[in-house]
């Protein structure tokens, strides 16, 4: 599974939401992704990518989109 | 798994066992501080409890299963003691509060991480909270990965001032005891076993202090942070968590005061507005402890209000013995204290947090420390009063739950 794959996939069952609906979905968009929503999904990726996110990481962690710059910097690529 | 080592045996009492097979089954044979095996426990646990639809109801389930997962122990093992070897001291007694849901399972997890066999006394209030992540872990240990961990955890209920604490008290190598002032003395004058230690978390009062020109100077984004994370320190808890602040230090000139005050509190009670209606009952509770404490208490000079949300009363100085009026549901006492002078005079050992806000954290434990006064274990951020860590009440946990071995 690549990294995107695996990164959609922690958001699709975190949030219980589509892959048409990830590409500028943002914190508080949906009910789903509130504060708790927002722990889970960090422990998500933790989990998945075998990382410690930096508490700084983990506020700035604002949209599908900025997530993946931030996974960017623990040597997580997208592409 | 190694063969189990002869322990004493824990006898079948009769309690009600919630996590675990019966008691005499348990197996107390000690690891070391953030062993692999209480990690990959903990981190399952707390998948499993992210996982769980009802988290969403309960934030404070979602904080600890946000607090125990695998990231974030592996970073607290990385802070630990390294320069000793060290073990678990064997079993521990947790006699866990009723007033703070999931600290029974904060108290569980920090015995577990520090490499000891539990048992675990939860309250008989049922809550929600509890039935979710005992579950949970119920679930995990019929996981054979789990198998260790499985035989060392046991929760379980039984009426209070019971006989069992007494009898569970002499098997165990150390006590964790949550409850208020008379619970505690109580529970320490029975008798352990001699090497027993306790640690004990008894009733605390918290108080927050604010700067008036922060405040002033903030933006409407800093406000609401800061409004957000004062109702999360007093009303998820409904101001009954010992770190809760009961007591709102001011400073800056009185003007600054007087500006700041009328630009947080009405932000408060807007917060609030959208949160939920105050029964009836807290209301009334408010108000008669607000006569009440008018007539005691020297030197209040006036009272506020937001609605029935908040009531504050205003003290020209801080009386000693402050701690003994406290109220519930959102009852404050504020006073200007520019150089902490008041608060030193009265701060006792019954003092456990200071949440701050425009104020150096820094500024507030020198003054702490160089006046040596008995009380104040803990400065945080505003927002910052609910999150139990490692380190609570003063104490090291998982540092005295765990024994070192010295070589020389």
């Amino acid at each position: 599974m690549s990294n995107l794959e695996k990164y959609v996939d922690a958001f699709k069952e975190t949030f219980m939401v589509q892959d048409s609906d990830l590409s500028d979905l943002k914190y508080q968009d949906i009910e789903a992704w509130d504060s708790v929503g927002h722990m889970a999904l960090m422990a998500t990726l933790e989990e998945r990518f075998n990382v410690e996110l930096d508490i700084d990481d983990i506020i700035e962690f604002s949209s599908f989109e900025v997530g993946q710059s931030i996974l960017a910097k623990y040597n997580i690529s997208m592409s | 798994m190694a063969a189990a080592i002869p322990m004493k045996r824990v006898p079948d009492l009769s309690v009600e066992v919630i996590v675990g097979s019966q008691l005499p089954e348990m197996v107390s044979q000690p690891l070391t501080p953030y062993s692999s095996e209480a990690i990959s426990f903990l981190g399952a646990l707390s998948i499993r409890l992210f996982a769980n639809p009802s988290i969403r109801l309960y934030p404070d389930v979602a904080a600890f299963a946000y607090w125990c997962r695998r990231s974030n122990l592996t970073r607290l093992s990385r802070s630990f003691d390294t320069q000793t070897r060290r073990i678990g001291r064997g079993l521990v007694l947790h006699i866990a509060p009723a007033n703070v849901p999931v600290n029974f399972a904060f108290s569980l997890a920090f015995g577990i991480l520090a490499g000891n066999a539990n048992i675990v006394r939860i309250s008989e209030s049922n809550h929600p909270q509890a039935t979710i992540i005992c579950g949970e872990i119920s679930d995990l240990f019929r996981d054979p990965k789990h198998t260790r961990i499985a035989a060392m955890t046991r929760v379980i209920k039984y009426p209070r001032e019971h006989e069992i604490t007494a009898e569970l008290s002499r098997l165990c190598h150390a006590r964790v005891l949550w409850g208020g002032d008379v619970t505690i003395n109580h529970l320490r004058s029975m008798i352990t076993s001699p090497r027993c230690i306790d640690i004990c978390f008894p009733d605390r009062y918290s108080l927050c202090i604010l700067g008036a020109e922060a405040i002033n100077a903030a933006d409407e984004q800093a406000i609401d942070n800061l409004v957000s994370g004062f109702y999360n320190d007093v009303f998820l808890l409904d101001q009954n968590a010992c770190s809760s602040p009961h007591l709102v230090i001011w400073q800056g000139s009185r003007e600054d005061v007087d500006n700041a005050m009328s630009r947080f509190w009405p932000a408060m009670e807007h917060l609030l507005s959208t949160k939920f209606v105050p029964p009836a009952i807290h209301a009334v509770d408010k108000y008669s402890h607000l006569c009440s404490v008018a007539i005691r208490l020297k030197g209040c000079t006036s009272i506020s209000r937001q609605q029935n949300y908040i009531y504050r009363v205003r003290l020209e100085s801080l009386p000693e013995k402050i701690e003994n009026y406290r109220g519930q549901h959102g009852f404050f006492f504020e006073a200007i204290d520019n150089d902490l002078e008041g608060l030193k005079s009265i701060v006792d050992d019954r003092f456990q947090t200071v949440t701050c806000f425009g104020v150096s954290p820094q500024s507030i434990i020198d003054s702490i420390i160089e006046a040596g006064v008995n009380g104040v274990d803990r400065v945080v951020p505003v927002g910052k009063a609910l999150d139990i860590g490692v380190i609570w009440d003063g104490y090291d946990i998982i540092g005295t739950l765990s024994r070192i071995i010295s070589e020389q």
